[in-house]
């Protein structure tokens, strides 16, 4: 057997800057030594990123952690504040809203889900919703926060929690972060790519100023262009905008008033939704729809009607394409960020999918001379990551009763893949929910949106049934009550924030 | 609105799984309105024999609430930590599929990937030295793990149960007929079908008597009484990858204190396994009929007892697959009924246990919604395919060309999944354990690393401990591990002091 050392990588080149790229550097910073592998990054002041306000989901914590960063170090720096769900306003019905919290609802009881009790309980007329028993609901109603309890029996071992950030300001956090552990930099645009005859790798990039970068490995975060995966090997993208028709977004900064919100708000509209995400100092709002059935003058009256506060700035166009690349890793390329593929952020998603891209690399870490069947597995693992993301956004569109508009007329009754179809059709029979090969959103999550969007199970489970009314009343009614008090012991999310990891 | 409550639920079949999932249903429908009826004749005898088993079947006990000192004293059982597999990747060679994990993960990878780099960098110790179960093994040692000993390999001791099957199956009906389920003598002789939806609506045993019901149950065994005989569901084969297809078996007597593991040997056309009792020894042959005959299989069996038998011979034909669907209409088959899959990696228990669990969590109602249906064969098409492979892998993975069996087993095609998965560890030692699968990375290093498949590579993050940093730590696992073991009783030992089986009538007094 061969030292790995023998046959390693010793030169491996991101190019473009942006959360992707900086997250990757970050990574791969905190695992290799300077001396046995050089990592370069390659990107140009004059190409702008697309980081907006960035909501995210609770999995960023075990990257942060990873890289061994300090949590109120990290909520300075990059302006953050803590997030407890995303409320939904307008989805199912207009009129209507839900929270789709981190962490589950209520506590399982002899091995069957808890909302088959709430569902039992609601057939038998108890009025309370379903998120009543959701601790990081009913905390972020409150506007409340606090850390969870590590003891399993306190009722703050519910909490669940991520983060909302401004992503501009965490990727210069982890440009830091990477350049003190030996990552260089280097400004500049990649004019043209050198590729191996035979095999067709990778081995250069040429600047504009005529330097020659060399690499044996190399991470495409270059955003939508896709420089290396699409421009060089041309790498075929497989577009879903037939199921997830918005191509468009208007972003707009305002200035921040009122309480500091620990949610973010997903307000469905016309022709899309528009999100709200609170940062420390200000708010992001953007306004997504398809151009198909808005003009952009129309979508930027709906985003400005929408805001509660100031604009700071004007509106900002980005136009996107839904979908992804098939095969993530191609010849000695990994894409990594929107150069992989776009999904769009009504479930926060997109820090996630970098961070998955990244690991699942390092875990799979290659010699220079891998083969196929690593990179394969590679492509197999992320194929799924992004495919059961995917169904999960749908689930938001088809699961509605909106007639309003085209845009909703179409969505209620597209054609959906056959795997989302399963799910719904099991669920809509007696609300029964399963999570497959470890999926990012488990059953709390499909749960709030099927519940929270009017999915209602035709029966429930048989055996929940069966027991005493009296007997699930009380169970469910102890849940709330403790829940309601640890909610009103808890500090508001503003003055945790302040004593915790405010920035100047 | 109409009662489409489920009340009549009836169980086909007393064996294994017949009892296992009457004490199952027993324990979780706490609910008077629904009728248990298990339908079991005495002149139909069950595969029944010595049955070695798997980690898991701990949740099934803590599910039922038993006393394990009961249980193991009840079923004449005797603990197990991993099995020994003889003559697999080559004649002459042996290792253990342990049930615990060698080594501590360090920096975020498996431990293999530093024995590798360690064993590069001089004489590594061999891996079985860094691993307490297999070490307690080959000593006849056992102990419960000590939640109290922080930091101690001896606080993750993983294990299982080697019993007698007849026995198991006796005391899940005793837990079953005690809380409530009704017990029929009888061989049914007729199955009813309603007409339009081609439910099965009752059974008529010899007798006369008719029994109807909602929802049933078939543990008949591979004839499969209701779900192939009635509803004609149709098999799915799998003997091109695993081709044995019979098997003899046969207890003998015990030669002294028994071992804490199953073994299993490699033979001309298939292996024999040894499952040691408390106070037997239950022998089997496993044997592919295209290779070999029935007398020379017996022969062979025989020879290789090692003791004086103690019962006749049993012979047992099968196909090893999948029913192509497991649960059709308002049948769920379960276990034998279901599929088969050779005893190798004592998996055919763990199979039916998840069944039941997956059945409990899908309960029907009288609709039988299919997407409730496809939802579970979905799930247990799956389960067999990842137990499939594994089973796979150790006849693939052999060096062995002795006999025309073994050849066609080293060149046979093999399924894709396995394919890549072995690809990727010969690459560089990386391994995954997929979707939940029973079979976790320990248990896929154990076997290819035990039948002789070198990585090209490891981890090469496993290089940045500095070189005396790694030494030290292996040093101290190794000493660690010697540690433990001279603290442990021997296993006759632990069970002499906690459940024996001949103590059994003092117990009673």
């Amino acid at each position: 057997m061969a030292n790995p050392q023998q046959n390693a990588l010793k030169n491996i080149v991101i190019v473009g800057g942006g959360s992707a790229g900086w997250m990757t550097a970050a990574a791969l910073s905190s695992m290799l030594s300077p001396r046995s592998v050089s990592v370069t990054l390659i990107e140009s002041d004059q190409i702008g990123t697309v980081g907006v306000g960035e909501a995210t989901i609770p999995d960023i914590i075990n990257f942060n952690a990873m890289l061994g960063i300090n949590e109120a170090e990290f909520l300075k720096a990059t302006n953050g504040t803590f997030k407890l769900g995303i409320e939904f306003t307008d989805w199912g019905q207009k009129g209507e809203s839900y929270i789709h919290p981190f962490g589950g609802h209520g506590v399982d009881m002899q091995g069957i889900d808890f909302h088959q009790y709430w569902l039992h309980s609601k057939a038998g007329g108890n009025p309370a919703k379903l998120q009543d028993y959701s601790l990081c609901a009913l905390a972020a109603e409150n506007n409340k926060f606090t850390l969870p309890d590590q003891n399993p029996r306190s009722v703050l071992s519910h909490m669940r929690y991520a983060y909302h950030i401004d992503a501009t300001l965490y990727a210069k956090y982890l440009r830091k972060y990477a350049e003190d552990r030996g990552i260089k930099r280097v400004e500049g645009k990649v004019e043209t790519v050198q590729q191996q005859n035979e095999n067709g790798n990778i081995i250069s990039l040429t600047l504009e100023n005529g330097d020659v970068i060399e690499g044996d490995f190399f991470f495409d975060c270059t955003g939508f262009r896709a420089l290396l995966t699409d421009k060089t090997l041309d790498v075929p993208f497989t577009d879903w905008s037939h199921w997830l028709p918005c191509d468009t977004a208007q972003t707009l900064a305002t200035e921040r008033v009122g309480p500091l919100l620990p949610y973010t708000k997903a307000t469905a509209k016309t022709a899309g939704w528009q999100w709200r995400i609170p940062t420390q100092h200000r708010t992001g709002n953007g306004h997504i729809y398809s151009s198909q059935y808005m003009k952009d003058d129309e979508a930027i009256e709906v985003l400005m009607e929408g805001l509660d506060s100031k604009p700071l700035g004007e509106p900002r166009k980005i136009r996107f394409k839904t979908g992804y690349r098939e095969t993530l890793w191609n010849k000695n390329c990994i894409a990594i960020g929107l150069s992989a593929g776009f999904l769009e952020p009504l479930e926060s998603t997109s820090l996630f999918l970098i961070q998955m891209g990244i690991s699942r690399f390092i875990t799979l870490f290659p010699t220079a001379d891998f083969s196929d069947a690593v990179r394969d597995e590679y492509n197999i693992q992320m194929r799924k990551e992004f495919h059961q993301v995917r169904d999960f956004i749908i689930l938001h569109y088809v699961a509605t009763q909106r007639d309003d508009s085209p845009f909703w007329n179409y969505c209620r009754n597209m054609s959906i893949p056959d795997s989302l179809k399963r799910k719904i059709d099991l669920f809509k029979e007696a609300g029964r929910i399963f999570r497959y090969d470890d999926e990012l959103f488990s059953k709390p999550s499909w749960i709030a949106v099927c519940i929270g969007q009017n999915i209602l199970p035709k029966s429930t489970d048989p055996i929940v049934g069966s027991l005493p009314h009296d007997q699930v009343e009380h169970s469910l009614g102890t849940m709330r009550n403790a829940m309601k008090q640890a909610t009103q012991k808890m500090p508001m999310h503003s003055d945790f924030l302040k004593q915790y990891g405010a920035a100047v | 609105m109409q009662d489409v409550k489920i009340r009549n639920i009836i169980i086909v079949g007393g064996g294994t799984a017949g009892w296992m999932v009457a004490a199952g249903m027993s324990r979780l429908i706490q609910d008077d309105d629904i009728k248990i009826r298990l339908i079991e004749s005495a002149q139909i005898g069950t595969v029944g024999v010595g049955e070695a088993t798997i980690p898991h079947i701990a949740y099934y006990n803590r599910l039922l609430g038993l006393d394990e000192n009961d249980f193991v004293r009840k079923t004449n059982a005797t603990f197990k930590l991993g099995i020994e597999f003889v003559n697999w990747g080559k004649q002459g060679e042996r290792y253990i599929h342990p049930f615990g994990a060698y080594g501590v993960d360090m920096e975020g990878l498996h431990f293999h990937n530093f024995w590798h780099r360690y064993n590069q960098m001089g004489q590594a110790p061999h891996i079985d030295n860094y691993c307490l179960q297999i070490r307690a093994a080959k000593m006849g040692k056992f102990q419960r793990p000590d939640a109290r000993l922080k930091n101690s390999p001896l606080n993750s001791i993983v294990y299982a149960f080697q019993f007698d099957a007849s026995l198991y199956a006796k005391f899940m009906s005793d837990f079953a007929q005690a809380r409530g389920v009704v017990r029929t003598e009888g061989k049914i002789t007729q199955v009813s079908q309603a007409p339009e939806s081609g439910n099965v609506q009752s059974v008529t045993l010899e007798n006369g008597d008719v029994y109807d019901g909602d929802l049933f149950i078939d543990c008949s065994g591979f004839r499969g009484l209701l779900i192939e005989q009635t509803l004609k569901t149709g098999y799915e084969d799998w003997s091109a990858v695993l081709p044995c297809n019979r098997a003899v078996a046969r207890a003998s007597q015990s030669p002294g204190e028994p071992e804490p593991y199953t073994r299993a040997t490699a033979k001309k056309a298939g292996w024999q396994w040894r499952i040691p009792l408390q106070s037997r020894i239950g022998n089997g042959h496993v044997y592919c009929s295209e290779f070999m005959k029935d007398e020379e299989a017996l022969d062979s069996l025989n020879k290789d007892l090692g003791e004086t038998p103690i019962s006749e011979p049993n012979f047992l034909r099968f196909r090893t697959g999948i029913r192509k669907k497991t649960w059709n209409k308002n049948v769920v088959s379960l276990g034998l009924a279901a599929g088969f899959l050779e005893p190798l990696e004592s998996t055919s228990i763990h199979l039916i246990q998840t069944a039941i669990a997956r059945l409990m969590a899908s309960f029907p109602d009288k609709n039988f919604a299919q997407s409730n249906i496809d939802y579970f064969n979905s799930r247990t098409h799956l389960e067999y395919e990842q137990v499939r492979d594994f089973l796979v892998l150790h006849y693939h993975a052999t060096e062995r060309d002795d006999t025309p069996f073994w050849r066609y087993c080293k060149n046979m095609a093999i399924p894709d999944t396995l394919k890549n998965r072995i690809d990727l560890y010969k690459e560089n030692a990386r391994l995954y354990r997929h979707d939940n699968e029973v079979f976790g990375e320990t248990s896929w290093f154990s076997v290819m690393h035990g039948q002789g498949i070198t990585p090209k590579t490891y981890h090469p993050l496993a290089n940045s401990l500095p070189e005396e940093v790694l030494a030290g730590r292996m040093v101290q696992m190794h000493r660690t591990i010697e540690n433990c073991l001279d603290q442990m009783p021997s296993h006759q030992e632990f069970i002499d002091a906690n459940c024996n089986f001949e103590t059994k009538s003092i117990d009673k007094r």
